[in-house]
């Protein structure tokens, strides 16, 4: 592989001294070794398994029945395009996408604009230490948390505080619009310290010559925001909608351990739909195609999102 | 007067209201952790109270029972194998490239650095369906091996990204003086580079170990009874019909608790390594 590399490199005409053409060879030699390792490991173990996934999703392959295992063609793709639990899975991704990210961008921007360089530094730092706990937790963990010990009617914490309120004892989980509702806000509870990190430390990285310059003007606060601070931060805004989204839209353990997708299919995302027909109606093949339906609308969801950012 | 009066009042109504989001905040992010905690120190009885109660008698009979509760024990060492040698070999394969694409010249970089960072958007059911299949044809199911390969799908292309932010940040002069000595690109990038990157290495170490730590997904089907990790044994404390909630807890807190130790010794550390990218 490298010597290929090389001799396709000692045929390039080079604009520069022999000499140079030497090192310069060497250099990337060198470079394609360190390199090496990591690009041979990711063609392995991703490229190699999701191709292999595209074949998979042309087959029937049922665990339990293994006699009916056979090449179907593309009979996956239209039994899904059919499938009203598909087109169902589809809805509440976009819903549950959407919403998690808009919740996190809007509540971390404000938290971080109320709090930032205000707050004495110990409080600052003690805050800063409180909220990076979500962040780090296992999804498991809170997503069991969520179910037992939060939601639990009558005995959760979450549910006492809203009966103290008023609100009256919920099922959370058990009805369908309160359980999308309940997994859409522990996703935001737990990745909203994330936006609000970035934020905190996008607006610390800010001149501070602009503002005085604003405040001789006598811009108002929400002049300050609208016209400096929103401008000014807007590439971190981008990067962190970008990344919520490849997430939100993968997201699996809170959900998974929350509601397993239910009830019936009512918090069921697509990535959810394809891990339990895989593995808990052992239908590989059908699962393999919504997996790669998965694949594409990710590719083409961030190829579309860089190039916003790139000409942003 | 009554013009500067009215300031200062505004002033202080600011700041009044700044603390009082920041109580807000502390709450909803803070209690739900410490409840989890609390929830661990308390009997069964006190759990099953209502209204919930805030003042009891600590025990620590759930971490006892969680610890004799069939399997624990092996799950967390299972984890702890598998997350070492994963942050382990993510070092490994992640600070060699992420120095050559930070700091070396040579064809094809840009496609292949885009590549490594594509890798990172691939849904991780889309490997679990095709992993299952050859690790069942190749009899390794259920192995630490397959696990820690698969963990490495997560951790590596991120990995790669974050070391390029740290090389990218250090200074050239040394490196040039080292080559214009007549020390080999190895000993620059090994003996004068490396040491320069620890931090960031240790940043890079530390979430690679909570990522591998906290995976479920593909933990939950390519694991059996040989290397079960903790986040897959915690179900079993609420599958049963009387649902184990002291237990829970107290399992949820001795896993969190070593994460959350390094996580806070190297708090700012970690900041700057999550939202990386982010602000530059």
């Amino acid at each position: 592989m490298l010597d290929k590399l090389k001799s396709v490199g000692e045929r390039l005409p080079l604009p520069d001294t022999k000499k140079f053409e030497g090192i310069r060879t060497k250099e990337e030699r060198f470079a394609f070794l360190m390199i090496l390792p990591s690009i041979l490991f990711l063609l392995f173990i991703f490229t190699f398994p999701l191709l292999y996934l595209i074949s998979l999703s042309t087959y029937r392959i049922e665990m339990s029945r293994p006699w009916v295992n056979a090449w179907v063609g593309l009979q996956n793709y239209v039994y899904m395009f059919g499938d009203a639990r598909f087109w169902n899975s589809i809805k509440i991704t976009f819903i549950y996408t959407t919403s998690t990210v808009i919740l996190q961008v809007s509540i971390g921007l404000l938290l971080a604009l109320v709090l930032s360089g205000k707050l004495a530094g110990k409080i600052r730092d003690y805050l800063r230490m409180g909220i990076l706990l979500p962040i780090i937790l296992a999804p498991v963990v809170i997503g069991l948390a969520f179910r037992t010990l939060l939601l639990t009617p009558k005995y959760g914490l979450i549910d006492y505080l809203v009966t103290l309120l008023g609100f009256g004892s919920q099922s959370w989980l058990g009805n369908p619009t309160l359980a999308l509702i309940s997994v859409i806000v522990i996703h935001t509870w737990q990745w909203t310290p994330f936006a609000f990190l970035v934020f905190l430390a996008a607006l610390a990285a800010l001149p501070i010559e602009v503002y005085e310059a604003a405040l001789i003007d006598r811009a108002t606060a929400w002049q300050q925001f609208r016209y400096i601070t929103l401008p000014l931060i807007r590439p971190s805004i981008v990067i962190v909608v970008i990344l919520r989204i490849m997430v939100s839209i993968r997201a699996f353990a809170a959900i998974f351990s929350a509601t397993g997708g239910g009830p019936g299919t009512t918090t069921e995302i697509l990535n959810l739909f394809a891990y339990r027909t895989s593995f808990t109606s052992l239908s590989l093949g059908y699962g393999a195609a919504l997996a790669t339906t998965l694949l594409l609308i990710t590719s083409f969801i961030s190829f579309l999102l860089f190039r916003i950012r790139n000409t942003s | 007067m009554a013009k500067t009066k009215q300031k200062k009042f505004m002033e202080t109504t600011k700041i009044f209201f700044r603390y009082v989001l920041l109580l807000i905040a502390i709450f909803i992010w803070v209690i739900p952790v410490i409840w989890v905690v609390v929830t661990s120190l308390k009997t069964r009885a006190d759990i099953f109270t209502i209204p919930p109660t805030i003042v009891f008698k600590p025990t620590l009979e759930n971490y006892k029972t969680a610890l004799s509760f069939l399997g624990i024990l092996s799950s967390i060492k299972n984890s702890l194998i598998i997350a070492i040698v994963t942050t382990f070999l993510t070092l490994l394969l992640a600070v060699p490239a992420g120095y050559a694409y930070s700091r070396l010249q040579f064809r094809f970089k840009k496609t292949l650095s885009f590549y490594t960072l594509f890798t990172q958007m691939a849904p991780q059911i889309g490997l679990l369906i095709p992993f299952f299949i050859i690790l069942t044809k190749l009899r390794l199911f259920d192995t630490y091996f397959s696990l820690i390969v698969i963990h490495l799908t997560i951790t590596v292309p991120v990995s790669v990204w974050l070391m390029i932010t740290y090389f990218q940040d250090l200074p050239r002069e040394i490196e040039e003086a080292a080559l214009v000595d007549g020390a080999s690109r190895f000993t620059t990038f090994f003996r004068i580079m490396l040491p320069q990157v620890y931090g960031g290495m240790a940043v890079v170490g530390i979430l690679s170990f909570i990522e591998s730590w906290n995976e479920f997904l593909f933990a939950s089907i390519l694991t059996g009874r040989t290397v079960r990790t903790v986040p897959v044994a915690l179900f079993s404390f609420l599958t049963t019909e009387e649902s184990l909630w002291g237990p829970f807890a107290a399992t949820g807190v001795m896993i969190t608790a070593p994460v959350i130790i390094v996580a806070f010794l190297a708090q700012k550390q970690i900041i700057r390594g999550l939202t990386f990218g982010a602000i530059k």
